[in-house]
């Protein structure tokens, strides 16, 4: 065993341990996030805790910093009022009844109580839940989370911490993103292709510095010259009527479609362009050979036989956008937007109506809420979501490129 | 004929239209910044003093995250493109793709509603930890590594070791309490630092890794047949050939921390400071912006500073990243002369 061997060995030990210190700090990211974010919809268990001077405490347990318990007791009046700070050298006991009954009124008020009579002013037929948290075995506890995960994406209050509203806004944001980035990323990279030389590389530099402007640097942009600029001129002109109201001339729908298409245009691009130029370059010969024209073969050949890289560079777009929060915060996100940008009111799409995105509402609930310890739930919940979506759109854009190199691989063979 | 060959001519202008809108876009931004500001009615005067203090709290951010993601990057990279098995190599570039991905929001939540109050109270314990264990990791391998015939592997192994390692060592800490370093604000640069530069491994990684890789087999085969070893063929042969890749990638990883939002904002505290101090709050010139815009009115004093922050932020991103791209093509070029 030489001096030599060992230093060897410690090096390279050194650099594989910090690769698996990267390993389990992203695993531990992504683990951390879904089970908080699974956490949120956990039924807890409700506590009565008896103080020293004799008064009794029915509640959940929402923080315990260690020298104090924080509380939720019965919000009889309004949410997020009855929050109570109980040091924990006053608690004489602590005890979980089984008959203590949590419930949830329409308005996201919280209840609790003992027994099976409910408080005389909630009508118990309005409740949107009403469990024993004591009393529940683990698989109810389960059925229990798993149900209220479901109305987390399928309620539209937001009252109650649905998320509907968001997800439809980043819905109609990243359609109406896509109704812009394919045909100008296919044209660009069709570019690209089919005049090779300074031209294309410019435009192929243009791209990639275009992928590395900071995406606040958009939002200026989107907020400066589509919002103020064109957005006011198109006010003046076909809605003077309403000003000063602003229609288009205050953050909306369309703006945020266009600020995001030109912020997620150069991935787009970058994936079409690679798949193009991974083709072999047999076929475009034989094709020229044949006859056909640059362009017929682009269109006729290339681009059919291309497209799981166009699906490829769209999924990696959308993937983008539903994570791109800072330059919508500039051109017309809302926390709170007081209807759909897609309803069943003539024209159906309102392109300039404020709009409530995924991303955002993880940044707003964990920031921005009144309520700290129900908004941080809701922001976790609302991040397990989006990293969700994410991975599952890059896993899927993986395997369509998995599955083009293996097809390219039997045109060659 | 006629009729194909209009069509032809059509797609060749669409072709020629979408590339002069992407041109037009590239040269747009900072063409509308200038001209904003140099045609606004009250000549701006730039408030150069909190221009300075928002570039030196960027920078701090900056370089607290590129301490944390230039080291991992660069020895994660060392270990997948040098000493990894394949397949373990196409899982762990999938394992930084994906986690490229991540939304920054999200590490942003992670930093300022979970990590902050527990780093507050823990920052001796995290830097130990940091120092602690690549030492840890190279005293085991000089005692033991020798005998371990095949490394290739050994990232996948040293996971759950490592993992123990640092839950050892936060257990010992928690017994005995951290109060050797207080930070002065719970949402402070190294917070910022942690966050980020987990955010930006994945960058680091990916274009070093590929620097590192591309540097011609033949090379390493000849070093590894004079008798050096694969550390050896590896740290003087195969490294310095790829000099140029792994400045880029650390170039590009500045780049990307500099123009960042989102973890800036949500874990950096948002209060202007201007100094060094790693322990002090920060307002990056995302968070400014992202802060200040909502609000700002058109042609105010306001609105023009934050229009040159904007400036700033777009000129400083882009001539960091073609500088890296220069350096990277010079780079690409030699061993394309190598290979042939």
């Amino acid at each position: 065993m030489t001096a030599r061997a060992r230093t060897d060995a410690a090096a390279i030990w050194a650099i594989a341990g910090i690769a698996a210190l990267c390993i389990a700090a992203m695993a531990g990211v992504y683990a951390f996030v879904f089970a908080r974010g699974a956490a949120a919809f956990w039924p807890a268990p409700i506590a009565e805790i008896r103080l020293r001077d004799g008064a009794l405490l029915l509640g959940e347990v929402v923080a315990d910093s260690g020298d104090a318990l924080v509380l939720r007791l019965d919000e009889a009046e309004r949410r997020g009022a009855s929050y109570r700070r109980v040091a924990h050298a006053d608690i004489l006991g602590r005890d979980e009844p089984v008959d203590a009954v949590a419930a949830l009124e329409q308005d996201g008020r919280r209840r609790y109580w003992r027994g099976d009579a409910a408080p005389p002013d909630a009508a118990a037929a309005d409740f949107v839940e009403s469990i024993r948290p004591n009393a529940l075995s683990l698989p109810t506890r389960i059925a229990v989370a798993a149900r209220r995960a479901l109305r987390f994406m399928t309620d539209g209050s937001v009252a109650t911490g649905g998320v509907l509203p968001a997800i439809a806004g980043t819905l109609t944001l990243v359609a109406l993103m896509t109704l812009v980035v394919v045909p100008l990323g296919v044209a660009t990279a069709g570019f690209v292709h089919l005049r090779r030389g300074r031209g294309a590389a410019l435009v192929r530099a243009a791209v990639n510095t275009l992928a590395g402007v900071p995406s606040i640097v958009y939002g200026v942009i989107g907020l400066g010259l589509l919002v103020h600029g064109f957005g006011r001129s198109i006010d003046q002109w076909f809605h003077a009527g309403r000003l000063p109201l602003p229609t288009f001339g205050g953050g909306g729908l369309a703006w945020a479609a266009l600020t995001l298409a030109l912020l997620t245009l150069p991935v787009f691009v970058v994936s079409v362009d690679l798949g193009l130029s991974r083709l072999p370059r047999r076929l475009e010969q034989a094709s020229l050979a044949l006859g056909a024209t640059r362009e017929q073969t682009l269109r006729m050949l290339l681009l059919p036989a291309a497209w799981p890289a166009v699906l490829t560079g769209l999924i990696l777009a959308i993937a983008r956008a539903c994570g791109a929060v800072a330059p919508l915060m500039l051109v017309g996100v809302v926390e709170l937007a007081p209807s759909l940008p897609l309803d069943g009111e003539f024209p159906y799409l309102h392109p300039s109506r404020q709009f409530m995105h995924l991303g955002y509402a993880v940044y707003d609930s964990a920031l921005a809420s009144a309520d700290m310890h129900r908004g941080v739930p809701r922001a976790y919940a609302c991040a397990a979501l989006l990293i969700a979506i994410v991975l599952v759109l890059n896993l899927a854009a993986m395997m369509l490129r998995e599955r083009l190199r293996l097809r390219y691989r039997a045109l060659e063979g | 004929m006629a009729g194909r060959r209009a069509g032809d001519r059509c797609l060749g202008w669409l072709t020629c239209g979408a590339a002069v809108v992407v041109l037009g876009c590239l040269l747009l931004i900072p063409l509308w910044l200038v001209v904003t500001l140099l045609s606004s009615a009250t000549m701006p005067v730039p408030d150069a003093a909190r221009l300075g203090r928002l570039a030196a709290d960027g920078l701090r951010a900056t370089a607290c995250a590129l301490l944390v993601a230039v080291p991992l990057g660069f020895a994660s990279a060392a270990f997948t493109a040098g000493f990894c098995a394949a397949r373990l190599r196409g899982a762990l570039r999938t394992l930084f793709e994906l986690f490229a991905a991540v939304p920054t929001v999200v590490l942003g939540l992670v930093a300022t509603a979970s990590l902050a109050p527990w780093l507050a109270g823990h920052v001796a314990t995290v830097l130990a930890l940091l120092v602690a264990l690549p030492c840890a990791l190279l005293a085991t391998g000089f005692a033991f590594g020798a005998r371990l015939r095949n490394a290739r592997w050994l990232a996948l192994w040293l996971v759950p070791v490592v993992i123990a390692a640092a839950a050892c060592a936060l257990l010992v800490a928690s017994l005995h309490g951290d109060t050797l370093v207080v930070p002065r604000s719970p949402w402070n640069a190294m917070l910022v630092g942690l966050a980020l530069g987990l955010a930006v491994v994945p960058v680091v990684f990916s274009i070093a890794e590929e620097a590192l890789a591309l540097v011609p087999r033949n090379q390493v085969d000849a070093a590894l047949a004079l008798g050096a070893t694969r550390w050896q063929a590896f740290a003087s042969m195969v490294v310095p050939a790829a000099a140029g890749g792994l400045a880029a990638a650390a170039m590009l990883g500045f780049s990307r921390c500099f123009g960042e939002t989102m973890i800036v904002l949500m874990a950096g505290g948002n209060t202007l400071h201007g100094g060094w101090d790693p322990t002090m709050g920060l307002r990056a010139p995302g968070a400014e912006l992202a802060l200040g815009l909502p609000d700002a009115r058109i042609g105010s004093a306001a609105w023009e500073h934050l229009l040159l922050v904007a400036l700033l932020l777009f000129a400083v991103t882009v001539a960091v990243q073609w500088a890296a791209v220069l350096v990277r093509s010079r780079l690409r070029r030699r061993h394309a002369g190598a290979r042939a």
